[in-house]
């Protein structure tokens, strides 16, 4: 008598946990909407290692990523150098020297500056330019016909900004 | 104005021009602290652990490996005859015996003659690093941790800070990217650091093969083609607002910058052409930088140059190599002084070097022998701490030779008092608060 009721409550027990375990799954949706992602230059107060530096302003000047025995050598030439800046103007001047660097043509960017402008702030910095940034880089570039591409992708890598994430 | 009112502002007036600093031409604050003694300093650092028995005591074989030998084989720097029997220390000639052949001696008169000797310094440390750091800073570096900057300013920040320096004005032109070496051209002290920092090469590395492979084909911009470039980015830095703790390494100004890069590729052409000079026997890295460290001088004229050696630390597992390397060393530095008198002519006569290593090495051997089966030294002990000075050019006593085995005179932390003697900022530099308190000019040593 007493071993059928332990039986009886037993399976009772087993009932509950399992009805206990069944829940309604609830269906939830969030109202987001898409939203572009860009970084504050006062955000950026990490500096780049040397291997980072190269690695993204490869990838940034190529649109392909460096080798690993490419990275490991200029990171070691230019941590070879006591300036920095000097040893990244040297490396994107042999970069630029290849000619396979992919940029806009200097009648492309001055055909179209404010969009240039938007897309290298966007392509160095990833963000946008403000609009004092926007008025003096039209204004520069418009006065100075020395001004190329080149010139300005070379200021924005050698820029301290781009030094820092 | 009334009297009193009259009597105010002139005393505020007096007052303030008394307590004004003095701004020099060359943008300094405040004159020299003493009358400068050179107008060049060329310190090497002859650097690897040299042990003292067979540096300044010529003792060559005799104290290390019971073989009755002695003799000097650093006689490009120091007085005495070399070895006669078991030669081991030189070139190898064709069909010869390894070592055989001893490099000639350059000089004419050895530095020893032509300078003043510190025959028994100490140093403050037994090791690479920290010996280093206190050769360039100073300070013991008890504290003082690896693959960090030194903890205390380099001469590099006395010299740009104090004397108004600029960064092309000081140089230091390491052996090697490895041992935390591209660390010493700048400290990363709160009232110093980068910004007061010396320019900085390995130059094996930076005119190496891979320095060519990465940077050798940069484009020579023209000055019209770089203002803009510059103008852009001086724009940017400005919006970006670093600050100069927030600096990542020295800086150059735009013109230095412009002037280092053009002689960069001028120097990959003419090594490309063989157009370097270096130094006759190759010593491999050592004499690389070596030869890369005159070509520097040739260009700048820089007011102060470090340059490091360190191939004869080999010793912790091969004494001939050692010695050998200790040789070519004494060649190369004899070949530097050489360089800077006679073909330098904007330093000859005007420029101080100072020699010195960074730590010795152990009385007592380790267990590797090498193929002449002799015993290998490591460096550890008190007799790591037993160094040499050596010191020559303009206001340096000649043939003069100081301290002695039983009455040693001098500390590796007195480099730097010593350097800043001769640029003119011993005040600056021994009233900093920031060197060792034993510290001294060589030239109080004297």
């Amino acid at each position: 008598m007493l071993s059928s009721n332990k039986l009886f409550y037993g399976l009772g027990l087993l009932l509950l946990l399992f009805a206990g375990a069944c829940t309604k799954n609830e269906r939830l949706s969030y109202g987001l909407l898409d939203q572009e992602l860009y970084e504050d230059k006062t955000l950026k107060t990490k500096n780049k290692s040397e291997s980072e530096y190269i690695s993204i302003l490869y990838t940034n000047l190529y649109q392909k990523p460096i080798s690993p025995n490419e990275l490991y050598k200029t990171q070691n030439v230019v941590y070879s150098i006591g300036d920095r800046t000097l040893a990244y103007e040297m490396l994107l001047s042999n970069y630029f020297n290849q000619g396979s660097v992919v940029m806009p043509s200097n009648s492309n960017m001055r055909g179209r500056l404010d969009s240039f402008m938007l897309d290298t702030y966007k392509r160095f910095y990833l963000r946008y330019p403000s609009e004092a940034e926007k008025t003096w880089f039209r204004n520069y570039i418009q006065a100075n016909p020395d001004a190329s591409v080149e010139m300005v992708y070379t200021a924005f890598a050698a820029s301290d900004e781009y030094s820092f994430y | 104005m009334k009297r009193k009112e009259f009597i105010k502002k002139a005393g505020l007036l007096a007052a303030g021009g008394v307590a004004a600093p003095y701004i020099l031409p060359s943008g300094r604050l405040f004159a020299r602290s003493n009358t400068p003694l050179a107008d060049h300093v060329v310190l090497v650092m002859f650097a690897g652990g040299v042990r003292q028995q067979e540096a300044v005591l010529q003792r060559y074989l005799d104290d290390s490996q019971g073989v009755n030998s002695a003799g000097n084989i650093m006689y490009n720097l120091m007085e005495g005859a070399p070895p006669v029997s078991k030669i081991a220390y030189g070139t190898t000639a064709a069909g010869g015996t390894a070592g055989g052949q001893p490099i000639p001696r350059l000089l004419s008169q050895t530095l020893q003659q032509q300078g003043t000797l510190f025959r028994e310094m100490r140093a403050q440390s037994a090791g690479h690093y920290v010996g280093l750091n206190t050769l360039v800073t100073g300070n013991p570096g008890t504290a003082q941790g690896l693959k960090v900057r030194p903890n205390f300013p380099t001469i590099f920040e006395y010299l740009r800070k104090h004397a108004g320096y600029k960064a092309s004005d000081c140089w230091f032109i390491g052996n090697t990217i490895g041992n935390s070496t591209p660390l010493l051209n700048s400290s990363e002290h709160e009232t110093y650091g980068l910004q007061y920092g010396g320019n900085f090469f390995a130059a094996p590395l930076t005119f190496g093969s891979a320095g060519r492979d990465v940077l050798s084909n940069a484009k020579p911009y023209s000055d019209e083609e770089l203002a803009p470039m510059y103008a852009m980015k001086n724009f940017l830095d400005q919006n970006f607002g670093l600050n100069p703790e927030q600096f990542l390494s020295v800086r150059n100004s735009p013109e230095e910058r412009t002037r280092i890069k053009e002689w960069m590729r001028d120097v990959y052409i003419r090594l490309a052409n063989g157009q370097i000079s270096f130094p006759p026997v190759n010593g491999g890295g050592d004499s690389f930088n070596i030869g890369m460290a005159a070509e520097v001088l040739r260009a700048f004229k820089p007011k102060v140059l470090v340059v490091n050696m360190s191939a004869v630390d080999g010793c912790h597992s091969n004494f001939t190599g050692y010695l050998q390397s200790l040789h070519r060393a004494d060649h190369a530095t004899g070949w530097l002084w050489d360089q800077i008198q006679r073909n330098i002519p904007e330093m000859s006569g005007k420029t101080m070097m100072i020699v010195a290593p960074e730590c010795g090495r152990n009385l007592k051997p380790n267990p590797i022998q090498d193929e002449n089966d002799w015993y290998a030294y490591d460096h550890s002990d008190a007799n790591a701490l037993r160094v040499w000075g050596l010191m020559a050019g303009p206001n340096v006593p000649q043939n003069l030779v100081v301290g002695s085995e039983i009455s040693p005179s001098g500390r590796l932390t007195d480099i730097v008092p010593t350097i800043a003697h001769a640029l003119g900022i011993k005040d600056e530099v021994m009233n900093s608060g920031l060197l060792d308190p034993l510290a001294r000019s060589l030239f109080d040593r004297i």
